[in-house]
């Protein structure tokens, strides 16, 4: 058996942002895998230091498209750790609002890429004409297709209307259909099955030492969400299941990602149904005194940390996060070893990898 | 306001800031050996995928328990002095403050979390407030205890600052330890492959603690910095 080593660029991963992979291998399969992460690494923690703490709600949107509401309400949640603020109800359920829309759009683009991955062109764009519901959605209620723009320190800075809050419902009426037929394709489909079933698997207790999270972590049987762990916004007041698969193939990572979807709606509509009255923003806000705090939140791709410490004056003194693809990549050299070369692209996109995300 | 439970191990009543002071003034204790480290199997109940978090006295019950467990572990591990200051939010999410005063002990600790079946979860190094003055840094390694947060902090002076490698027992340190030894000056010993991460090897070492021009800092920026490159690579390619 010969033994070579390629390297592959965004191109041949079939990725829309830049990362490099060192790949070694065994005849056509893969042995041995480097990550070569950096190329859009902007020195964002760096800047974050040298901003007050409304200038970071804005750059740390601009962090990632996928989970751009998942930064701004994580950092603002910590923020209020740190200076005691208590949002108003209303705007803990607006937040979640925001975050399951995001979630469902950021799911569906995962499962689409990868079923363009494979060749199935009519899925992807099957895939993303119901992401486009989603889109919409988004554009009606924040003015903006990626970026909702939707947290402030001490609650949200927008507002949904009666004729609002119905416009949404009908859109999620109109998600219920498309999201279980989904979840039936990416379950059942032969096409679909001989390319991802079995394929890119990571054991249960490699997930465990690689400390995955996310659907990467759900896929392999391992039952964490931060929504239920520790909860923030409405979510201790809302009703859900933790979407787990035992398989921990990239069939298994999907089929999580759909069943979270169709659970986002859910959690949409009673969020809508409870919406409480009142304000959305906390009337006076106190001075944010020296202090340190952990804020987490369960972000499109999995646990998402901010850690803040502050000295009383309006710029943190650190503040440092860690995205849930930072561990994930890590575990492509369990998922990809012994695979053949053809199969890396899809197995990549299996774990939905944020590269503006990992290199900050 | 956070609800704080307090649990010292030693006098009560200190306020965080003169504890992690005290600790910082070096009152170093001897090392356990492992074989005393506490174990234990499950820190909370495990709730069913569709069950809510336990309310009331229920939920104070289990919260006391974990609390005391935890200390009971660190407390084996890193010495008798180690305070862990508890803070409970709104929603009844547990983070846990501990200092330690020197890198050795972060080890014997690292390990008793590890054996409580704790999760690595994000490592930040900085440079504290008047860290300057006091010439202190400060590295935070935060632990996920099955939805509570854990945060060991480790004083270390600002020159020749070293401490050990987790990546050992803890595999995803890796990159952890690999960013943050190219942005500060910070020695970690022991980590199997101390290579860069992210940072070009035309950056400075440590630019975290230097001024660094941010057209420089990323390899990205436009700018001037960015077409002198792109020049001398097309001279060199004619």
């Amino acid at each position: 058996m010969t033994t070579k080593i390629i390297e592959l660029g965004p191109h041949q991963l079939a990725l829309e942002e830049p990362m490099y992979f060192r790949v070694q291998l065994d005849g056509d399969r893969v042995a041995d895998l480097d990550v070569l992460p950096g190329q859009v690494h902007r020195g964002m923690e760096h800047l974050v230091m040298r901003r007050n703490f409304y200038q970071n709600i804005t750059l740390l949107e601009r962090l990632c498209s996928l989970c751009s509401n998942s930064h701004p309400s994580t950092f603002c949640a910590a923020v209020e750790e740190v200076a005691g603020i208590a949002i108003p109800e209303r705007a803990e359920y607006l937040r979640a609002v925001a975050d399951e829309i995001k979630r469902i759009a950021s799911h569906l683009f995962c499962c689409a890429v990868q079923a363009n991955v494979i060749g199935e062109t009519a899925l992807f764009r099957r895939v993303m004409e119901v992401r486009e519901i989603m889109q919409r959605a988004k554009e009606a209620i924040y003015g903006n297709r990626m970026d909702l723009a939707a947290n402030v320190i001490g609650g949200v800075r927008y507002d949904l209307s009666a004729e609002g809050a119905a416009f949404l419902a009908r859109q999620m009426e109109a998600m219920k259909q498309p999201l279980d037929e989904l979840y039936l394709q990416y379950g059942n489909n032969p096409a679909l099955l001989v390319r991802m079933a079995g394929v890119g698997v990571l054991p249960r207790e490699a997930a465990l030492e690689y400390a995955v999270v996310g659907p990467v972590a759900r896929g392999c049987g391992i039952d964490y969400d931060v929504r239920k762990k520790s909860p923030y916004c409405a979510y201790d007041r809302l009703e859900f299941e933790v979407a787990v698969q035992e398989a921990g193939d990239v069939r298994a990572r999907n089929l999580v990602r759909l069943a979270e979807a169709r659970q986002s709606v859910s959690l949409i509509e009673q969020c809508l149904k409870g919406l409480p009255r009142g304000p959305v923003c906390a009337d006076t806000l106190p001075e944010i005194p020296a202090g340190e705090a952990i804020a987490k939140s369960e972000a499109p791709r999995g646990e998402l940390m901010y850690y803040l410490r502050t000295d009383g004056s309006d710029m943190p003194v650190r503040l440092k996060w860690r995205v849930p693809s930072y561990m994930n990549w890590d575990a492509l050299k369990v998922m990809l070893k012994g695979e053949p070369v053809a199969n890396i692209p899809l197995i990549v996109n299996s774990i939905d990898p944020c590269i503006a995300c990992t290199d900050r | 306001m956070s609800d704080c439970i307090k649990l010292t191990n030693d006098d009560p009543g200190k306020n965080p800031l003169s504890l992690r002071e005290r600790v910082a003034a070096g009152r170093v204790r001897a090392l356990p050996r492992s074989e005393e480290l506490v174990t234990a199997d499950a820190l909370t109940p495990a709730l069913s995928r569709g069950e809510r978090v336990p309310e009331g006295e229920v939920r104070d019950g289990i919260l006391t328990g974990f609390i005391t467990k935890v200390a009971a572990a660190m407390t084996c591990a890193a010495g008798e002095e180690t305070v862990i200051e508890w803070r409970r939010d709104r929603k009844g999410v547990l983070t846990g403050w501990c200092w330690l005063p020197c890198g050795e002990s972060l080890l014997p600790a690292a390990r008793a979390v590890a054996e409580l079946k704790g999760r690595l979860a994000m490592v930040t190094a900085y440079l504290p407030e008047r860290g300057k003055e006091k010439g202190e840094r400060e590295i935070a390694y935060h632990f996920d205890l099955d939805g509570a947060t854990l945060t060991l902090t480790v004083i270390l002076p600002l020159q020749w600052a070293r401490v050990p490698s987790l990546t050992p027992i803890f595999r995803n340190c890796d990159w952890q330890e690999r960013e943050l030894m190219e942005l500060y000056d910070v020695q970690v010993v022991g980590h199997p492959d101390p290579r860069r991460l992210f940072l070009d090897h035309s950056l400075p070492h440590a630019p975290f603690e230097r001024l660094v021009p941010y057209s420089t800092f990323t390899n990205a920026a436009t700018g001037k910095a960015l077409w002198d490159k792109v020049l001398a690579g097309e001279r060199e390619d004619a």
